[in-house]
């Protein structure tokens, strides 16, 4: 029996927001809230990584939360989808270029689907959504790495090699 | 045992998962929403079982196994009509195995659930063994096979069945009293660090929960099943409404309303059939 197709009837959300002006924050929750109602599609705002399949991330990535979500992201089982929503996390938005912001989290973890609009609607974000659970569907079980870690994690034990990052861990602005 | 009675008891974690679902699907009406399919929680476990297993450490997945399969004994128990007071004490040892594998871990937030769910337990433990003794005064038995076939003396337990309202939110994991979960907070608490399939245990064992905090109404009934039934709809009913019309209570606020309000009925139900 294949297990695959429950996949995006029970689809599980976590919701980060590395250093967004909580624009679209507001949106996701009222995607949640009673008049879009996205629990009729199973899904759940279940705040805990280890349980969650769909990484919701607004936000332009500041230097402080970059550690946060690249745990964060480790922290999900696959088969995981990351949803970049709004603007800013996509490529900075309005605060492109600014002096404390990474201009976007694709430079940290591997994004799925990015959905567009300071802020992003709710109809946006539930599309959104919707397009990460058939890449969901296509996933397979295989470990996906964050594209650059940061000191906090312990790299030797995750037998991570570092020459296959995109970027060099060394260069970032401080 | 007869045939009947083994197959609910094998398939209890199945279709008490409907109850779940027809709770989610109750309370998405009550907040004029469409809600999720009924088959909902199935989704859910086929979903968490196609997951990567990720374990934290053995004893905290055992544990965590060890309090499922507990918890599905007691139902067990409970369909066989066992005493009332083993059944009582094995719920009591399965939440205290879920709390040892809160402690095993090392992440602040399982161990702040699980002194949380410690509190809950100090709160609705005692209400439900005193609920024990007074059916007992009234039913003249601890057995539930004997307490269902003595005629209903409802009425003679009418406020321990308010004091049973009053714990089956703290025991199902409902607003106002369900702070050992308060969900965003403390993101889920004691069930933090299990992960995919070993999380799949602890969401069934909720469902058995339900079983169990139920039949505590139904059996107040005694042989009416009739009333016993709808007793349990309108519990049903009665507790998912007080859940989406209430907010979240603090922790030492739910100890002193659950304890001190559930003892005083169910002393007073006592006190009643004692004189
Ligand atoms: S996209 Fe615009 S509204 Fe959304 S978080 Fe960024 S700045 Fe705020």
């Amino acid at each position: 029996m294949s297990l695959k197709k429950y996949r995006k009837k029970s689809p599980w959300i976590l919701h980060y927001n590395c250093g967004s002006c909580n624009g679209c924050d507001i949106e996701i929750l009222a995607a949640l809230a009673p008049k879009y109602d996205l629990e009729r599609f199973g899904i759940l705002n279940n705040g805990n990584p280890k349980q969650s399949d769909i990484f919701l991330v607004t936000g332009p990535l500041t230097y402080r939360s970059r550690e946060r979500l690249v745990e964060l992201y480790t922290q999900m089982p696959e088969p995981k989808v990351v949803v970049a929503v709004g603007s800013c996390t996509c490529t900075g938005g309005v605060f492109n270029d600014m002096y404390n912001v990474e201009n976007g989290i694709d430079k940290y973890i591997p994004v799925d689907v990015y959905i567009p609009g300071c802020a992003a609607s709710p109809e946006l974000i539930i599309d959104g959504v919707v397009k990460g659970l058939e890449i969901l569907e296509q996933k397979t079980k295989e470990i996906e790495k964050p594209k650059k870690l940061l000191g906090e994690l312990d790299e030797s034990k995750a037998s991570i090699d570092r020459t296959k990052f995109a970027g060099n861990i060394d260069d970032r602005k401080n | 045992m007869n045939t009947i009675t083994f197959f609910l008891i094998l398939f209890a974690p199945v279709y008490a998962a409907f109850f779940e679902g027809a709770q989610r699907v109750l309370k998405a009406k009550m907040q004029r929403r469409i809600g999720p399919p009924l088959m909902q929680p199935i989704f859910d476990m086929y979903k968490l079982m196609d997951k990567r297993a990720l374990i934290v450490n053995k004893t905290h997945t055992l544990l965590g196994l060890f309090y499922f399969v507990t918890l599905w004994c007691v139902v067990g128990l409970i369909y066989m009509g066992f005493n009332l007071l083993y059944i009582i004490f094995l719920h009591l040892l399965s939440s205290i195995i879920l709390i040892l594998a809160g402690f095993s871990v090392k992440s602040i937030f399982s161990h702040l659930g699980s002194n949380r769910k410690l509190l809950s337990i100090v709160a609705y433990e005692p209400v439900l063994l005193l609920v024990c003794i007074a059916i007992y005064l009234v039913y003249g038995s601890f057995e539930i096979s004997e307490i269902l076939n003595s005629p209903s003396h409802f009425l003679s337990l009418l406020f321990v069945y308010f004091a049973l309202l009053l714990i089956i939110p703290s025991i199902t994991k409902l607003s106002p009293f369900d702070a050992p979960k308060a969900h965003q907070e403390i993101v889920g608490g004691i069930e933090i660090e299990f992960g995919s399939i070993f999380y799949e245990f602890l969401y069934a064992a909720k469902f058995l929960e339900m079983i169990f905090a139920y039949s505590f109404v139904y059996i107040l009934a005694g042989s009416n099943h009739l009333l016993g039934t709808i007793l349990v709809l309108f519990t049903f009913l009665f507790v998912n409404l007080v859940d989406n019309s209430t907010a979240r209570i603090k922790i030492n606020h739910m100890v002193k309303i659950v304890l001190g309000l559930g003892v005083i009925l169910v002393s007073i139900n006592i006190l009643g059939s004692v004189l």
